[in-house]
């Protein structure tokens, strides 16, 4: 039925097929070249490494380039200086190599020793990593942040 | 014997009748059995009920605090209010499992009630490929991920919810978001189903046509409110981040606004069927990926879902979906064919088409951005993100674009636009945005961008209500009074003047969006006791803190007065509540407060005993438009798709009766008859 419905049209159809208007053509390459260009010029221009502390420490290329570094802020390690209104604290990989962040801002709510964050920023040639953004990564986690109390 | 027992048993038995009904569907359609055709349609309703009765279980449970099913223990405690214990229901992962599952055999139900007008042949494979995506869930939500298993020892007293998800929101963002996206699952079944029989003439789009509206604005609804919920908890002074799972849940809603416009060109012109089952196909994959994408924790988020071991299976399924569409696709091509060729480019269909191609466009540079780590670790072998900067001026400017084309598009006639009607049409609206973008940086608005799309915003909101006041022109020139002139025009074409309306929404949602990008300023205040500090022109003062403890959840308020000129204006009180298991996860309390169109927004950082309080102070212009662009979006969306009431059918002569026989809008944009009362002379072409 539905091949009855459709023949008809198939043949005829075919040849005209061919003659979709060139302006259709031309305006659809011109907006595809245009998404094209933007999706890759701005990709371009906002990337960035995002990376462990490790790989950011054997990085040769990342010194003054703006990288997103991902850890765990070492227990005892956070520093606020209220006066400049300054955290400084320690991030590592799991028991490994340890940097120094420094950040002015305001720190989230649930920031503390313990907690992953991403560190937004650049790292310095003395090895201390100036933070522009601090995110820490529980907020909305989905789960309960403390395992039920169960009896087992 | 526990509800939860009842739960599993019901689960497993949706299972076997959602596999029944495949069989019993396929079976009925190939032998041509109309019996068992409808043995497959009642086993649908099999399914609904027994997914009911496995949620109702659940629901018992947490009503009754039954701790000794884990995932109540993990959820809830005795401690929540009972609004909020009844969210936990969703507030995991196996109970949101179970809530997409539950609502997927609902509607699956009211789509085999409700189609009794469908296509010849077609409902059988539908009501198969439905429940093959449940069945797909079921199958996770029995054997992968359930929500009833039970601990030998129940617990005093469960963890308690998530201090952020203890909030309004919480009750309506979420299960709103799922319900949008599992509902694309019935015009994607349409779809599959009209490649399978091979009917893939216009039929199956005009049954889904009201359904996809309803979706969409579903859709919609869940979007505003999870932007809302993030604006007034989060405390980062904004509504929407970019964050992957952001995304994921935007992507689909913008390739089912494509499939919206597309299917008009359809139902109309014949043309763009390989197009309109692309989309179709995409926005459903692209829910499945979203919901991949949460789970599996591949791409690196701020909201971190609890990961678990469902991502596989979700992947799995999204590669049968996306192949077996695909191959059905390429069958089926040979079908394919346009019924009638394109005119002029300068047509209402050339305006569908730009139309098209941006809203893809904004697809492929969202999705791009989103999975740009996972490309980036493939081919370059270190993981790169893009930031929002990325989206800001990527989808920016492809928004604006769109929006000046929607402004343009609705005028056109089909086939071909006479440049008489086109200047007749937009000379009075582009004198209008052209006067705006000289009047605005007179008063003090510099930024040449923002102006820009402000002047945009102005055309193509003044093409629309150019276009409404000939409409009531005419009318009145009949002899109605404006406001019924009014009244008519939306009763009589509601499909059209309520696409005008969501369209306007987007206009406005765009203007609010422009302000609070360029002109949100931002200050952090230290303050001690007495002190005061200005931001913009407002004179903040710290009076004091308290704290109190009410169902053992600390709330802490800290007391600020809000003046202007030495004017008093409000008493805020931006704080925190701390809940018993969750000393370490403050919730804030944000203090909004709206002066005109400006938010100022302010929230507590941090505080020192009664000496001193940090403030973050946001002054977020235009925030109200937002809101009030969405609101219409969804209004407008309603309009389209909401049935026709009787009065209206007792008023109109043949317009409202058809209505009720022809879904859609084979009579919406653009329809001869529509036209002949509009006052444009390219109906005639």
């Amino acid at each position: 039925m539905a091949i009855e419905q459709v023949t008809p049209v198939e043949t005829p159809a075919r040849s005209k097929r061919r003659k979709v208007p060139w302006s259709f053509i031309i305006a659809g390459v011109v907006i595809a070249g245009a998404i094209v260009y933007l999706v890759l010029a701005n990709t371009g221009s906002s990337a960035e490494y995002y990376m462990t502390v490790n790989q950011l420490r054997a990085c040769s290329s990342c010194a003054a380039r703006t990288v997103r570094v991902s850890g765990i802020v070492v227990a005892n390690s956070i520093v606020h200086d209220n006066a400049t209104q300054t955290i400084h604290f320690q991030i590592s990989d799991t028991n490994s190599t340890k940097m120094t962040v420094v950040y002015s801002g305001v720190v989230p709510d649930i920031f503390k020793a313990g907690v992953q964050v991403v560190v937004e920023g650049t790292l310095g040639s003395n090895g201390v990593f100036q933070a522009q953004n601090l995110l820490t990564k529980c907020p909305s986690k989905f789960q309960a942040a403390t395992p039920p109390p169960s009896g087992q | 014997m526990h509800y939860s027992d009842l739960g599993m048993i019901a689960q497993l038995l949706a299972l076997v009748f959602a596999v029944y009904a495949i069989i019993a569907s396929v079976f009925g359609a190939r032998l041509r059995r109309p019996a068992l055709q409808a043995s497959g349609r009642l086993s649908v309703l099999a399914v609904a009920a027994f997914l009911i009765l496995t949620s109702a279980s659940l629901f018992a449970s947490f009503v009754t605090h039954d701790f000794g099913l884990q995932y109540v223990a993990q959820h809830s405690n005795l401690a929540m209010p009972w609004y909020y214990t009844v969210a936990a229901f969703y507030g995991g992962q196996e109970g949101s499992l179970l809530y997409w599952t539950m609502m997927l055999a609902i509607f699956s139900a009211i789509a085999v009630l409700s189609y009794r007008r469908a296509p010849e042949g077609l409902m059988p494979y539908v009501v198969a490929v439905l429940m093959t995506i449940d069945g797909f869930f079921l199958i996770v939500l029995n054997f992968v991920s359930t929500p009833f298993v039970r601990v030998r020892v129940a617990p005093m007293d469960g963890a308690g919810l998530n201090p952020i998800l203890q909030d309004p929101g919480m009750l309506v963002h979420p299960p709103m978001l799922l319900m949008g996206y599992m509902s694309f699952s019935v015009p994607f079944a349409f779809a599959v189903a009209a490649m399978i029989t091979g009917k893939l003439d216009n039929g199956w789009l005009r049954a889904i046509r009201r359904w996809t509206l309803a979706a969409w604005s579903i859709q919609t609804t869940g979007l505003l409110l999870g932007a809302w919920w993030s604006y007034h908890v989060l405390g980062w002074g904004g509504y929407w981040g970019w964050d992957p799972v952001e995304n994921a849940a935007l992507l689909p809603w913008i390739t089912a606004t494509a499939f919206l416009h597309s299917t008009m060109v359809q139902e109309r012109r014949g043309t763009l069927k390989v197009w309109n089952l692309a989309l179709i196909i995409a926005t459903f994959a692209l829910s499945i990926f979203g919901t991949f994408e949460v789970r599996s924790g591949i791409i690196n988020s701020v909201h971190s879902f609890a990961y678990s071991s469902i991502g596989p299976y979700f992947l799995g399924f999204l590669g049968v979906i996306v192949l077996g569409s695909i191959g059905l696709f390429f069958y089926r091509l040979p079908r394919l064919r346009p019924e009638h060729e394109w005119d002029s480019f300068v047509s209402r269909e050339g305006g569908f088409l730009v139309n098209n191609w941006l809203l893809t466009g904004i697809a492929f540079a969202t999705f791009w951005g989103t999975i740009f780590p996972i490309l980036s670790a493939t081919f370059r072998g270190q993981t790169m993100t893009v930031g929002t900067s990325f989206y800001n001026l990527t989808d920016g400017a492809l928004f604006l674009v769109l929006i000046a084309v929607m402004g343009i598009g609705p005028l056109l006639a089909w086939r071909r636009a006479s440049w008489q009607s086109i200047w007749r049409n937009f000379r009075w609206p582009a004198l209008l945005a052209a006067l705006c973008a000289i009047i605005l940086p007179i008063f003090g608005e510099a930024n040449i961008v923002a102006n820009i799309g402000f002047a945009v915003c102005a055309f193509a909101a003044a093409t629309i209500f150019y276009e409404l006041w000939r409409g009531m022109r005419v009318r009145h020139g009949h002899g109605e009074s404006y406001p019924t002139a009014l009244l008519m025009l939306v009763r009589r074409h509601r499909q059209r003047y309520g696409g005008y309306l969501v369209h306007l929404g987007l206009v406005i949602l765009a203007v609010g969006v422009i302000g609070s990008h360029f002109f949100q300023a931002e200050q952090d205040l230290s303050l001690r006791a007495g002190q005061s500090a200005t931001v913009a022109g407002y004179t903040i003062t710290y009076r004091g803190i308290s704290s109190s403890v009410q169902d053992s959840v600390q709330t802490i308020k800290t007391h600020f007065t809000i003046s202007q000129n030495g004017q008093h204006l409000n008493d805020i009180y931006p704080g925190e509540r701390i809940f018993p298991g969750f000393e370490d996860q403050p919730a804030s309390i944000v203090s909004i407060t709206t002066y005109g169109a400006t938010d100022l927004y302010v929230f507590l950082a941090g505080y020192e005993g009664t000496n001193s309080a940090t403030l973050k102070v946001f002054i977020n212009p235009l925030v109200s438009f937002v809101w009030l662009g969405g609101i219409l979006m969804l209004l407008g969306g309603i309009l389209c798709w909401w049935p026709v009431a009787r009065p209206v059918a007792r008023l109109s002569e043949t317009g409202a009766a058809t209505n009720r026989r022809i879904p859609a809008a084979t009579r919406a944009p653009g329809n001869v008859k529509v036209a002949a009362k509009a006052p444009r002379a390219e109906v005639t072409s």
